[in-house]
């Protein structure tokens, strides 16, 4: 390999999406470079903790061999919290479709295989622009140093400032995204067999919804690694950059996290268990709000974050197996594309052929309009509180206790819901969820 | 001119640990970084290199992964990299770190060409020493400048600008000489994608083991090492308490601290100590 020839493709971003592009096209025998900006491939991911596993098989098949699987995820539990009242639910079962890792590892993982499979990965450098000349993508822009390719792979991740440049995407906007922030607690791997009830190599997911965001819609998370515990919350920046305006947000992030930790309820399982780790991400909201109008022009595919492929129906999140997708489709679409000619925007536009017949698309649109209902009071603060209002008169009676209808009919009216509105929106969002 | 720079290739000393019961730094999983004070000497390298023409040969003493320190410096615009490496080396203090790297620069001369200028950073952040410069000159017998922040050529001499504590200082050194360059004195340049594409494509990199060298053993590594630790002793790591206290009144907050703080039997008597000396009685 020269440094001074033009290559194939240029991925821009050495994450899930950007990985899985490079690994496919440099196993056919593409020249590939990969550029990352941090330090070694996965250095800048975060995420909350699980991934499901068959659509990464698809694409490593030796993924529960090799790859940095700290559980299998065999229960999943989801929570209701409203001060020191808890509602969880659990559902635990013998089969289970996802794992439990840390993104850095796992994207080290994958770009790995991608260098093994031939490609250049060049880290800690920045791709400042993608070029454009007589209308077509011709390579990235570093610096001074311009990289020529048949096609760039932008994998650039959610915050999109090549795609903002290229002008193929808005600047983003705060109601699409949501800022995640995440501790990781050293409590040992008895403490969370233990406390949790799980096997040897056994996970748990852990949702959780509720007052601990303060007013602001999002929710919590809890997953169980090797021997710690991984806790944070999700929060959507619009909404709460509306209610630090209002003045309704008086606490930095941190210490909403510091509040969730130390809840009674669940500080019991990792008590004083040391912070390793402390961080914050970006990510998406749901939806499809965020995907740009065009996934593949001249030269150019959109894959990942940065496609603004991301589910969270809030009972679990998936992106890592949606932005490996992406990459796979983008990848294949690329060797059709070479095949067929080159790599015209007619025949790139192959991927959002592939894209839009997937499961990647389907699952997102058949939970449209979810970050609505996510982001609606109702659902968020009230729902949670007349829930838990039911359980409080079911089960906090000294002598007598109503039945669940009359419990029901009190909780509504003490919170102040119209139960044909609530029946109305339920009705009007069971489809989504 | 050839100048030749020191690398170093240290453990992140922010992200190492103390074991409590041994009194040791934990390296397991900590991430090894190129030290930090050794960059602004790449850049004062690369700045004479590219005012007047020769090359920079980066060199280290260091086990094999320190190839991805080099990289990152090649990265920033170094020629080429030598890495002197062999399990004999291991465990060296900083005479037998000078003697190895003062070979290497001999050896340098006899395979590439003459070195004119020697550049090291100010010091290390895992030991802090600022021995090394000054030992590998003394073994070259070459004159020895520190404190550097800029360097410039005068004829066959090199006018080197010194960062005293209240004074900048200009003084003249013939070369070949060593200079260490003080710490923060110049911004390094940034890693660009054609340097790095060239660090992993071409691998610029010489590696040399003892048997290139021909060191006798009883001179490197632990065994050519008289430096001798006594002791180590660290402040103990004190429990985090986790607790937030947001009170209105100022007075409330005092009484909180004092409550909390002062009067607590762990971290009082702490407190008191480091403050006030008081053994806690």
């Amino acid at each position: 390999m020269s440094i001074t020839g033009k290559f194939d493709v240029v991925v821009v971003g050495a994450g899930p999406a950007g990985s899985a592009a490079a690994y496919i096209l440099a196993k056919a025998g593409f020249k590939v470079l990969v550029v990352e900006r941090g330090r070694g491939a996965g250095s800048k991911e975060l995420f909350g903790g699980k991934v499901y596993a068959q659509p990464l098989r698809d694409i490593w098949p030796d993924l529960d061999k090799s790859a940095p699987i700290h559980r299998w995820v065999t229960k999943e539990r989801f929570s209701l919290v409203v001060g020191e009242r808890v509602l969880t639910v659990e559902y635990s079962s013998p089969r289970p479709v996802g794992f439990t890792t840390y993104l850095p590892e796992l994207a080290k993982w994958m770009a790995d295989k991608a260098v093994e499979a031939g490609a250049l990965l060049i880290d800690e450098v920045r791709v400042d622009e993608i070029v454009v000349k007589d209308g077509r993508v011709i390579g990235v822009r570093s610096g001074g140093d311009l990289v020529e390719a048949d096609v760039v792979v932008d994998a650039e991740g959610v915050n999109r400032l090549l795609l903002e440049k290229l002008g193929l995407v808005e600047r983003l906007d705060p109601k699409h995204i949501a800022l995640g922030v995440k501790e990781v607690l050293r409590t040992g791997k008895g403490v969370i067999e233990e406390k949790l009830g799980l096997g040897k190599d056994e996970g748990m997911a852990w949702m959780v919804a509720g007052d601990i965001t303060a007013g602001i819609p999002g929710g919590g998370f809890i997953y169980t690694m090797k021997d710690m515990i991984s806790i944070g919350l999700v929060l959507h920046v619009g909404k709460a950059v509306e209610a630090a305006e209002k003045g309704l947000l008086r606490e930095h992030v941190s210490l909403l996290l510091e509040k969730f930790r130390l809840h009674p309820y669940f500080k019991r399982i990792w008590g004083e268990a040391d912070i390793m780790e402390y961080g914050g991400h970006l990510t998406i909201e749901g939806g499809l709000g965020l995907v740009p109008k065009k996934l593949a022009i001249n030269g150019l595919v959109v894959v990942g974050d940065a496609a603004g492929l991301l589910l969270n129906t809030g009972y679990t999140v998936r992106g890592v197996d949606f932005a490996a997708t992406s990459g796979r489709l983008a990848a294949e679409a690329i060797i059709e594309a070479f095949n067929n000619g080159g790599p015209s925007e007619e025949n790139l536009r192959v991927y959002e052929d592939k894209l839009k017949s997937s499961f990647v698309w389907r699952e997102l649109v058949r939970h449209r309009g979810i970050e609505r209902v996510m982001s609606d009071p109702l659902f968020f603060t009230k729902l949670p509180r007349l829930l838990i209002g039911v359980m409080k008169r079911l089960y906090e009676a000294d002598y007598e206790e109503p039945t669940i209808l009359d419990a029901f009919i009190e909780s509504t009216s003490e919170e102040d819901i119209s139960l044909a509105r609530l029946l109305f929106k339920l009705g009007s969002v069971v489809g989504k969820l | 001119m050839r100048i030749v720079v020191g690398i170093k290739w240290v453990p992140n000393t922010q992200a190492v640990r103390f074991d409590p019961k041994t009194g040791t730094l934990i390296r397991q999983g900590v991430p090894a970084i190129v030290n930090p004070h050794d960059f602004p000497a790449v850049e004062l390298a690369l700045r004479l290199r590219d005012a007047y023409g020769g090359e920079v040969i980066a060199v280290s003493m260091a086990p094999p992964p320190a190839i991805q320190g080099l990289e990152h410096v090649i990265g920033m615009g170094v020629d080429r990299a030598v890495l002197l490496t062999d399990r004999v080396f291991a465990g060296a203090d900083t005479l037998a770190t000078s003697y190895v790297l003062y070979h290497g620069i001999r050896r340098i001369e006899k395979e590439i060409g003459k070195v004119d200028v020697a550049v090291f950073g100010q010091e290390t952040i895992d030991s802090s020493t600022a021995h090394i410069g000054a030992q590998v000159a003394s073994w070259l017998g070459w004159p020895y400048v520190y404190y550097v922040k800029n360097a410039k050529l005068d004829g066959d001499r090199l006018v080197v600008t010194r960062q005293l504590e209240d004074a900048v200082e200009e003084i003249a050194v013939e070369l070949p000489a060593v200079i260490s360059v003080a710490m923060r004195a110049l911004k390094p340049r940034p890693v660009t994608l054609k340097n790095k594409m060239r660090a992993k494509v071409e691998k610029p990199i010489i590696v040399w083991s003892n048997k290139d060298l021909g060191l006798d053993p009883r001179c490197v590594g632990l065994k050519g090492s008289p430096t001798i630790v006594a002791k180590v002793t660290y402040l103990p790591e004190v429990p985090r308490k986790k607790l937030v206290y947001k009170p209105k009144d100022p007075k409330d907050a005092a009484r909180w601290i004092l409550k909390n703080l002062f009067l607590d039997e762990k971290t009082g008597p702490l407190l008191r100590k480091v403050l006030w000396g008081d053994s806690g009685a």
